[in-house]
């Protein structure tokens, strides 16, 4: 009768924990993309884009001029990052070659994104200003370039261009999709737009919110602004697209809790089923034990001696295949964290609740079985 | 010790209708005696064992234990008497399986007065005979030795009355003779027997001869006791 128990708490507790390790892995990965949460992306285009956006597959609408405005007008922007990025650029350091997602961007870049350096410097605004060629490498693209690490003060080729490196970038990790992030070269925007790219156009701007508290009101000003700059109908569509982390992380948020809501559920018809089948598997028990039920009546215990024993042995059982659940539980809790690749959580809620209900379904379904033994007639039961 | 008056028991079968096993028996068994209850299978002995040993309630009449009237008794008030003052044994010993005999005469001291004590428990069984045989389960056990074992777990809490439901029914003659020397044993303690048999053998044991017959006490009759020193 341990079975059911057993399996029930030990779905409780993978559910439980993988949910919980889930959800904490996903949000670190929205975060790892998205940056700080008090922003809001602008992208070019209505939104249809999938996968990775650059120079070469946006729209050419979103322009230096309309970023600038953005930080200018609107009091509720503190200040705008600027993005203007292209992919299948050749990028050499002697007989080394890489192809890495080559980033301009503004100074405030890194600080928006809150990344931050492994050695050197950050991009400045004299960078910016004077177009400087500079060059900040990912963490993925050093080992490539510079086997040795020996990388600040390097002059490397993006496309023929020489930049000196000038920093290299601390390592972000995985991203939603479990990509790396970490394979690209930052270089100051003005420098990728005249220099290297000879765009005018964006390809993502980060506008960071004086109070994210009330992003909605700033997204429906940065939205009224650009529509007024790109002259679109009443009628038409937005040429653009804004997401806002805070609105992202509450789908995530609620899409988390909507799984755990059906997981929770799940787990429930479990032990509601393993409570069943530690009712049966009692009342089968208590019938066989007609005759130790009528002897220890006759030996002097009363129907509260027996309702308690046998409560007690249902408890007693019903934790015991709660501590097998749980130990399966935590063994498949790893086995599924390996294979999806996330960080073993071991939900602490998870275990005691785990204990809490094997004990508390032994109480309650061992109670009818437990009464029924405690009204077995001793002189039938005996035969006397 | 033991007073019955117009003592009724009906039971109900299955379909409603009512059986009297006892008809307004009425008897009286003092400290100390040794009685055995006799009479034809179906005549009401075992109905009549049940109730004085409190795990049954009659339908009709009084039953006075050591003066006291037991009729207004809740089931912890019965079962706190039967724990103290009776101790039962009965024709198939009721040992509990995967039980070893120490476990056995263990259990009524979870409902004693006192506490479960292990080394009580061997001293019971070695009082039957049985101090080898403590850690051997009931399927291990002859007939009569398992009967030995259920009268040790019934002495276990020390009652001053022994109610024996054809104790003997199951044994060869050799055992049962054995099981007798003990509750004549008993009996010379100042424990009071009462007995239910149909062996004539086993019956001359007794002082004195309840004669059961359709429910009704049918003769009440001192004997002389045949088996001696
Ligand atoms: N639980 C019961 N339900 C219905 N009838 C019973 C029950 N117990 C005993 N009887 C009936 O009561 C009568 C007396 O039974 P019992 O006291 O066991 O007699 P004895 O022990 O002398 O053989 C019998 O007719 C028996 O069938
Ligand atoms: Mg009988």
């Amino acid at each position: 009768m341990m079975a059911g128990v057993m399996i029930g708490i030990c779905s409780l507790t993978i559910l439980d924990s993988v949910g919980e390790s889930t959800k904490r892995e996903t949000m670190k990965r929205f975060k790892n993309m998205l940056g700080t949460f008090d922003t809001v992306i602008i992208r070019p285009g209505s939104g249809k884009t999938r996968g990775m956006v650059s120079l070469t597959n946006v729209p050419p609408t979103l322009k230096f001029e309309d970023a600038a405005a953005i930080a200018a007008e609107l009091p509720e922007v503190k200040q705008v990052a600027l993005l203007q990025n292209a992919f299948d650029i050749d990028v050499k350091y002697k007989d080394k070659n890489v192809s890495p997602a080559i980033f301009g961007v503004s100074a405030n870049w890194l600080d928006l994104r809150g990344d931050e350096l492994a050695e050197g410097n950050i991009i400045s605004e004299e960078d910016i200003g004077s177009l400087a060629r500079v060059a900040i490498l990912g963490s993925d693209v050093l080992p490539l370039l510079f086997p040795e690490g020996d990388a600040l003060g390097k002059t490397i080729r993006i496309g023929d261009v020489p930049f000196q490196v000038k920093g290299v970038l601390a390592q972000r990790g995985a991203g939603p999709g479990g990509g790396s992030l970490d394979n690209l070269i930052l270089i100051p925007v003005t420098t990728a737009s005249k220099r290297l790219f000879n765009r005018d156009f964006l390809t993502m701007v980060i506008a960071q919110l004086r109070d994210p508290e009330k992003s909605e009101a700033a997204v429906s000003k940065i939205t009224a602004l650009l529509r007024q700059r790109h002259h679109i109908a009443v009628s038409a569509l937005d040429d653009f697209t804004m997401t806002s982390p805070q609105a992202v992380m509450a789908q995530v948020r609620e899409m988390g809790s909507a799984l755990s809501t059906i997981l929770k559920g799940i787990a429930t018809i479990a032990m509601l089923i393993g409570g069943a089948v530690i009712m049966s598997l009692m009342l089968i028990s208590v019938s066989e034990r007609r005759k130790e039920i009528g002897l220890r009546r006759s030996v002097g215990a009363n129907r509260q001696d027996i309702l308690l024993q046998f409560i007690l042995e249902a408890a007693l059982v019903s934790s015991i295949g709660g501590l097998v659940g749980i130990a399966l539980g935590l063994g498949g809790t790893n086995l599924v964290a390996r294979l999806e690749h996330l960080p073993p959580v071991l939900s602490l809620q998870a275990l005691e609740s785990a204990a809490g209900l094997s004990v508390g379904l032994g109480l309650l379904f061992g109670i009818y079985p437990a009464w029924k033994a405690a009204h077995v007639d001793p002189v039938k039961a005996l035969g006397t | 010790m033991i007073e019955v008056t117009n003592l009724g028991k009906t039971y109900r079968r299955g379909d409603g209708t009512p059986v009297a096993a006892l008809k307004a028996v009425s008897f009286q068994i003092d400290k100390g005696e040794f009685v055995t209850i006799r009479g034809p299978s179906g005549s009401g002995k075992s109905s009549m064992l049940n109730i004085v040993g409190c795990l049954d309630r009659p339908t009709s009449g009084t039953y006075r234990l050591n003066g006291e009237e037991l009729s207004g008794y809740s089931d912890k008030q019965l079962s706190h008497v039967r724990a103290r003052k009776i101790g039962f044994v009965f024709q198939s010993f009721h040992l509990m399986p995967r039980t070893t005999a120490l476990e056995n005469v263990e259990i009524p001291m979870v409902y004693g007065p006192g506490r479960v004590d292990r080394k009580r428990a061997l001293a019971g069984l070695e009082r039957v005979g049985l101090g080898g045989r403590a850690h051997h389960y009931g399927t291990e056990l002859s007939g009569g030795e398992q009967q030995r074992v259920a009268i040790a777990r019934a002495l276990i809490n020390d009652p001053p009355l022994i109610l024996a439901d054809e104790p003997t029914g199951n044994l060869d003659s050799a055992a049962g003779a054995e099981v007798m020397a003990i509750l004549r044993q008993l009996h010379r303690e100042g424990r009071t027997v009462v007995l239910v048999t149909h062996d004539d053998a086993v019956a001359a044991y007794a002082e004195r001869e309840i004669l059961f017959r359709d429910g009704v006490l049918a003769s009440d009759r001192k004997i002389a006791v045949l088996l001696g020193e």
